[in-house]
């Protein structure tokens, strides 16, 4: 008896050894297979997309509508949206590019524009060449070369990030601001009406996170600067760019026009109660803005401040992410027509998305629409989309490279140094790429 | 002579058997642990971006005693080690030998009060502890209607006190968890030593220091190194508190929450993705919890 049951169990475990073994190498090869005879022989689309992305009030809502406008021509395409934390999508991308096993990979996955040179050259032959497939001259240029890799693009464009100063009209009013004096203007501007506001008020001029460096890649990118040059050398000490950043913000948490907060949901919380008359950030934002329905009619919008040296825009860029088809995926060719057809190619659904989302698209044929040039009454009635697509056409075009969250951390782990005036901006900024050059060593 | 070649004859079955009753056992540890084991040490002498590998021999071994912030990591580790094992320790000690006391009332109640931290999630606890300690947040509304503080404490935007709070966290989570196993180590202590000493006129501090402490002794080295270890591995804590460094770009204020473990997840996953030098810290973690346990062996362990 023992003995019978435990052959069985030492049969069962062979077994499922050998169900491993299969599983890891027969689907590459079927899946080849399969994407031919379907490019080849069906006009009508048909098989099933995995799409991977987060944020269940953008992304995925916003894919929900597309997937509705695909179904309408192709009814035997089956979407499977899932919708994972950010965070959680990239580890779970890493994981299963690096193993190499496809099976677990979406078709399309969601990546971040910071992120997008580290995944194409870290996994290289992993996402699949979309240069000639998508027309890339649509999207604005600085989206289309953060995803150019050799000379190929890889991906289609989405959001865009494009920044500005969301600031209470009823504080700015009390403390003596109307609208048009908030435009173009320079960060030490920003930070006197700061003070004003806060001595008229109580309130703050803005939630900062001390360790957040949004704010600063808003700086640097209005300055067409980055951490690194163009070449991906690092470059921190012998940039204006970043030296002025860091004294700003020292400068902004010295005038003690801040409420200091510790991640995203305290952040958005010190708006929409109230406690802060502003906030500089991405387009993005206004979904959250929005969330607080008793302010309507209270917000309005100016440009970003910018830095105080020469070439400096009053126009910036925070965050944004774009579409990417993994190589190996069994639907590739319908992922690429979905893309191409809705993303690519379809205006009003950019509309669309604008009017429900707030969501300004990088296509650029769609930025004359009827939904952009609406007047928005939670803005006062600003037309603020006409405001954005202005300002979007100045932001200066900054390659990101691989390192940025690298360089982002090295910064900001020197900043309460900074802050406490135990560290010099030089010395700090020293210090900074020190680290950052043994962090990224080659 | 008859008798002993069959008595060979069975052991070799004996041993047949038994091999093959083990083969199963040593092939899934092979396969789960010593590949691993083995895979790892070979990637931690790769260059490694994504799946670009590159040969680099012992070199990220040298790398990381350049690199500030694998030091920066391995400080910060060592603080929350430091300070934080020997106050849980000695608080679980404490506690356990008051609860051990007969006379008092409501043990149970005490002793499920603390153990209970114990069994709630990591990711849970720290998120509250990141509600309660935020600037707004409970303990500061308490202690400044108590008119103890007169400005908030700034617990989790400040280097210093963002490290107080989780000292202060993973004390109330495991405290209870070392308590338990003092506890039953208590109950094998015979009644008559504690009498003994009580007629030969020992207070209670002295018989705590001079009896319970030293019959202890085993389990109180057991619990240091599983604490070493656990400690060496903070993970969900200082990643939690931190939101994951998604909305920060620091572990902690100035990075003064990253662990160790914290660091190989960066250098997997937030970073360009280098596993093979990941791969290197997670090594010495490994040589770092076995000259500790050692070290802890040979000064408070028994001769056998």
């Amino acid at each position: 008896m023992k003995k019978t049951l435990s052959l069985l169990v030492a049969v069962l475990l062979v077994l499922s050894f050998v169900a491993c073994g299969n599983n890891t190498t027969q689907p590459p090869a079927d899946s080849e297979g399969a994407q031919t005879d379907k490019g080849e022989m069906s006009s009508e689309n048909s098989g099933k997309l995995t799409i991977w992305a987060w944020d269940p009030n953008f992304n995925i809502a916003i894919m929900d509508e597309a997937k509705e406008i695909y179904l309408k021509d192709n009814p035997k395409v089956e979407f499977e949206i899932v919708d994972i934390a950010k965070g959680s999508l990239e580890q779970k991308l890493h994981v299963n590019l690096a193993s190499g096993v496809t099976d677990g990979l979406p078709d399309i996955t969601l990546i971040e524009d910071y992120n997008a040179q580290k995944y194409l050259q870290s996994y290289p032959g992993s996402f699949a060449d979309l240069t000639g497939k998508i027309k890339h001259d649509d999207f604005i240029d600085y989206k289309v070369a953060l995803m150019t890799l050799d000379g190929k693009v890889y991906g289609v464009p989405f959001d865009t990030g494009a920044s500005g100063f969301f600031y209470r009209t009823d504080y700015l009013k009390q403390a003596g601001y109307e609208a048009q004096d908030l435009n173009d203007l320079t960060w030490a501007q920003f930070i006197e009406i700061g003070k004003t506001v806060k001595e008229k008020t109580g309130k703050a001029m803005l939630p900062f996170g001390l360790d957040d460096g949004g704010l600063m890649r808003i700086m640097l990118q209005s300055a067409g600067k980055w951490y690194f040059d163009d070449d991906g050398s690092i470059n921190l000490t012998n940039n204006d760019a970043v030296k002025e950043a860091v004294e700003t913000y020292k400068a902004i948490v010295d005038a003690d026009i801040i409420k200091p907060t510790n991640g995203w949901t305290e952040w958005v919380a010190s708006f929409n109660n109230g406690d802060s008359a502003s906030v500089v950030t991405g387009i993005w934002i206004i979904g959250s803005i929005k969330a607080e329905n008793s302010q309507s009619g209270k917000w309005g919008v100016a440009p970003t401040p910018r830095l105080n040296i020469s070439g400096s825009k009053n126009a910036s860029n925070l965050g944004g992410s774009s579409w990417y088809v993994i190589e190996n995926s069994k639907n590739k060719d319908v992922a690429i027509d979905f893309l191409n057809k809705i993303y690519a190619g379809d205006n009003d659904f950019y509309q669309k998305i604008l009017g429900d989302k707030g969501a300004v698209g990088s296509y650029q044929p769609a930025q004359t629409g009827t939904a952009y040039a609406k007047e928005d009454a939670f803005f006062g009635n600003q037309k603020i989309y006409v405001d954005f697509s202005a300002w979007m056409k100045d932001i200066p075009s900054v390659n990101y490279g691989l390192h940025t969250y690298e360089a982002d951390a090295a910064i900001f782990n020197v900043m309460p140094d900074v802050y406490a005036g135990n560290l010099s901006i030089e010395d700090a900024l020293k210090k900074a790429e020190e680290h950052l050059k043994n962090q990224i060593a080659q | 002579m008859l008798k002993s070649s069959t008595k060979k004859n069975a052991d070799r079955t004996h041993n047949a058997y038994g091999w093959l009753f083990i083969s199963l056992a040593l092939i899934l540890i092979s396969v789960f642990m010593f590949y691993p084991i083995g895979h790892s040490f070979y990637l931690s002498t790769m260059r490694t971006k994504g799946i670009v590998q590159q040969f680099v021999g012992l070199n990220n071994y040298i790398r990381l005693l350049q690199d500030p912030m694998f030091i920066l990591a391995l400080k910060n580790t060592f603080t929350f080690f430091l300070i934080q094992v020997p106050i849980m320790l000695l608080l679980g000690l404490i506690f356990a030998t008051i609860l051990n006391d007969n006379t008092i009332k409501f043990r149970g109640v005490f002793r499920t009060a603390l153990f209970l931290p114990a069994v709630t999630s990591l990711v849970a606890y720290t998120i509250l502890f990141k509600m309660m300690f935020s600037s707004e947040g409970f303990i500061n509304n308490l202690l400044m209607n108590m008119h103890i503080i007169q400005e908030p404490i700034p617990w989790l935007l400040d280097p210093f006190w963002s490290k107080v709070t989780i000292i202060i966290a993973l004390t109330w989570r495991w405290t209870g968890y070392n308590m338990v196993f003092y506890l039953s180590g208590l109950q094998n202590i015979p009644k008559e030593i504690y009498e003994a000493a009580e007629i030969d006129g020992a207070g209670k501090v002295q018989q705590f220091i001079r009896i319970t402490v030293p019959i202890l002794k085993p389990i109180i080295v057991f619990t240091s190194i599983m604490s070493t270890i656990g400690t060496l591995q903070l993970f969900d804590e200082p990643m939690n508190l931190s939101m994951g460094g998604t909305t920060s770009s620091t572990i902690g204020p100035g990075n003064s929450l990253l662990t160790l473990s914290v660091y190989i997840y960066n250098l997997s996953f937030k970073y360009v993705p280098n596993f093979g030098y990941a791969a290197t810290v997670s090594y010495v973690i490994v040589f770092i919890v076995a000259i500790l346990s050692f070290i802890q062996f040979k000064v408070a362990g028994d001769k056998n």
